[in-house]
């Protein structure tokens, strides 16, 4: 076998984001990025930010039991 | 009141990807969304539960995956979505090695297992590793291992990408199964 794919991939096994085991060597790693950046690129409905808004406000307006003191 | 407005810009912050592997996961831009809703109203409710300076990503990418699963208990397995339909009848086939395109590869996840799905989903594109990825799904690290390794397989049938030849196979499978080459 090629002797230096144990090296070649020590190196790469340390990548600076975390290792990347489907790596940009392999054709299934790229798509798998490429499709999952697709998907978080979409932009975010506010309906989400609203949520949050609306929970973050029924926890001030009513103060919970274990909130105040 | 600082920590809750910084763990709700935490949670805002997480959304994107939240909403990306609830995606992933139900292949349905409107089940998905209303997963994520589901997590973070969840999430709200739990955090005293959460631990300050522990990954919140991890963290509530479990609760949207438990949340998954018991939304598909609770429906029992459905057929597949129509949009799924849609996709898998334009799947087609990835007619030569090397042109497959985003679509045929969307078409192919969608035809994994959902623990296939999931775990290639969390290693390969959500940038977790093995532990957290075993952690999240709440199982242990070979079966990760395992799981991503028959992903990846089942993937390259199914799109008939030529073997890892050029690219180096030894190195990935390698990775993926435990250091066989060490």
């Amino acid at each position: 076998m090629k002797s230096n794919t144990a090296t070649a991939m020590g190196s790469q096994n340390k990548g600076a984001n975390g290792s990347e085991p489907l790596g940009s060597n392999s054709e299934i790693g790229r798509k798998l990025k490429q499709y999952y950046d697709d998907l978080i690129s979409d932009d975010v409905p506010d309906r989400f930010a609203d949520l949050l808004k609306k929970l973050e406000d029924s926890e001030t307006n009513s103060p919970a039991s274990d909130g105040g003191k | 009141m600082s920590d809750r407005s910084s763990f709700k810009q935490d949670l805002l912050g997480a959304i994107p990807s939240l909403r990306a592997f609830a995606m992933s996961l139900s292949q349905n831009a409107d089940k998905a969304d209303d997963l994520v809703q589901e997590t973070l109203v969840k999430a709200w409710d739990k955090q005293t539960s959460f631990q300050p300076g522990t990954n919140l990503k991890a963290w509530v990418f479990t609760i949207l995956r438990n949340e998954f699963y018991s939304q598909m208990r609770k429906r029992g397995r459905e057929v597949q979505d129509s949009d799924g339909l849609i996709t898998a009848r334009m799947a087609v086939h990835p007619s030569q090695p090397g042109s497959m395109d985003l679509k045929d590869f969307r078409a192919a996840l969608e035809k994994l297992p959902e623990d296939q799905r999931e775990a290639i989903i969390l290693i390969g594109a959500s940038g977790f590793s093995y532990e957290e990825a075993a952690e999240i799904c709440d199982c242990a690290v070979g079966t990760i291992k395992s799981r991503v390794s028959r992903a990846r397989t089942r993937l390259q049938e199914i799109l008939s990408v030529s073997g890892e030849g050029d690219y180096g196979p030894d190195a990935i499978a390698s990775q993926v199964m435990g250091s066989t080459a060490a």
